[in-house]
């Protein structure tokens, strides 16, 4: 079923449009939630609730729109809004983030078991990750994961989260900066510049 | 603005190649021009080499796998609450249950004398005896308000109980039992029955408030159950069940209400007759 196929049942009330709608986004919303909230838990509850949203107000999808410009959009206020009513501290919903990520064997790569010491500086590296991605705000946050690892245009990105272009350059320049801050890369990059001159 | 500027400005689109053809040629000039902007720009790029190496934990098949119905199992229930909106009555009786006492006591006697009065009318009156139909009308006892939230706080907990139940840990994985949301639920019901069960005060509804009672304690038993599988736990609330023939007793209820012609409450689509797995 393509994309056109699933609005025009999704229009008609079509339940197997519906099913089909969940079963070809469902990754893209739950990662995006769980990158927002920070925690699988939330995120299962984040991307459900997207789902529900998309089940119950589908006559408000503007024809002619992206299907997943239009999710990402539900998933992104979805996300604010729960990190609104949680008043969630960064450092706490990090923290539950780098937990599941070294407690889980599923994020680490395969070659860890068999070179424990790559598994550790692997692991290492994800933590330094996840908690230089703290430091952004969930808006940058945002704009940063879905420029970063959705693959989407930066003026994707603003039709998607109703920013303008300018906006979302800003967000991303700056999520982009913190990240250097906290990952250390501007020290890299200065020694090695040194030293090549 | 000068030069740096223009250039910082666009190291963002440079750097996952959306910068405008025109503007590239001056961009790349100035890089090689000046070196602050250059080591700037060799930071960020390294940035983004570094977060391309982020993973995300993936949660396995199985919870990709059950993700639907874990989703349309939220749909009935979120269906079902739409379902339990409180009735007029029910609104009447949430408005009414902040007078006090002696609001009560004059409303009653006011009601009383209305009656006696309507009665007397009647009687006496020169339109003779009501008609047959009215008093007929009348004579029907409705079912509280009471039994009919109660009926439908039965049907809810059953509904959740069936999911608990049927639950298998040697052949589901724990995402199919979504217990945090079970045990979200379970708190709610199990507050909401303390409330009804003191409105089950009538002598004819002993059954009813031991049913809701009972379901009390396993709804609190079920919210009290660890975070994770906790199968022990599961096991523990499966046995009680058992025990206290509890899908017994909610049949039993159902056909009592049903008898009486209490309104059922309408089950959700998918739910329409659910039964216990060992009893299939």
């Amino acid at each position: 079923m393509d994309e056109n196929a699933i609005i025009e049942g999704m229009a008609r009330g079509d339940q197997r449009a519906f099913h089909e709608l969940v079963e070809r986004f469902k990754k893209k919303v739950y990662y995006l939630a769980l990158d927002m909230a920070g925690n699988p838990v939330d995120a299962e509850d984040i991307s459900q609730e997207v789902f529900l949203k998309v089940y119950r107000s589908f006559a408000t999808f503007r024809k002619g729109a992206k299907l997943s410009s239009w999710l990402y959009r539900i998933t992104y206020n979805a996300s604010i809004d729960h990190l609104r009513r949680k008043g969630a501290a960064p450092e706490a919903v990090a923290d539950e983030l780098i937990e599941s990520s070294i407690g889980s064997d599923a994020g680490l790569p395969r070659r860890g078991a068999a070179d424990p010491g790559a598994a550790l500086e692997s692991s290492q590296l994800q933590d330094r990750i996840a908690r230089a991605l703290e430091k952004v705000s969930p808006q940058e946050k945002a704009v940063f994961l879905l420029r970063h690892y959705d693959d989407l245009m930066l003026k994707d990105i603003a039709s998607c989260l109703g920013l303008s272009i300018g906006s979302v350059k800003s967000y991303l320049f700056r999520a982009v900066h913190k990240l250097q801050k906290e990952l250390g890369t501007t020290a890299l990059i200065s020694k090695a510049e040194t030293s090549h001159e | 603005m000068n030069e740096c500027q223009t250039c910082r400005d666009g190291m963002i689109e440079a750097l996952y190649g959306e910068l405008a053809p025109a503007g590239k040629a001056a961009f790349e000039r100035h890089l090689d021009a000046c070196p602050e902007c250059r080591t700037e720009y060799a930071a960020l790029g390294e940035t983004l080499k570094l977060m391309d190496k982020r993973e995300r934990v993936d949660p396995g098949p199985g919870f990709w796998n059950g993700y639907w119905d874990r989703l349309s199992r939220r749909m009935l229930w979120e269906k079902t609450e739409e379902g339990r909106r409180p009735s007029l009555a029910a609104r009447i009786s949430r408005v009414f249950s902040g007078l006090p006492r002696w609001a009560y006591q004059t409303a009653g006697a006011a009601a009383l004398l209305i009656v006696g009065i309507l009665i007397g009318s009647r009687l006496i009156g020169p339109s003779g005896p009501a008609p047959a139909g009215t008093v007929a009308a009348v004579s029907v006892p409705a079912q509280s308000g009471a039994v009919v939230q109660a009926g439908n706080f039965v049907e809810r907990s059953k509904v959740l109980l069936l999911g608990l139940v049927n639950y298998d840990p040697a052949t589901e994985d724990a995402y199919a039992l979504d217990l945090g949301r079970k045990k979200a639920v379970s708190r709610g019901l199990a507050t909401e029955a303390a409330a009804i069960r003191k409105g089950l005060n009538e002598p004819g509804q002993r059954r009813l408030r031991e049913l809701v009672a009972n379901l009390e304690v396993i709804m609190m038993q079920i919210a009290n159950l660890e975070s994770g599988q906790d199968v022990d736990g599961i096991e523990l609330i499966k046995q009680g069940v058992d025990r206290g023939g509890i899908f017994l007793k909610i049949d039993l209820d159902r056909m009592a209400r049903d008898a009486r012609g209490g309104s059922r409450p309408a089950s959700p689509a998918g739910a329409a007759s659910p039964v216990k797995k060992s009893q299939a």
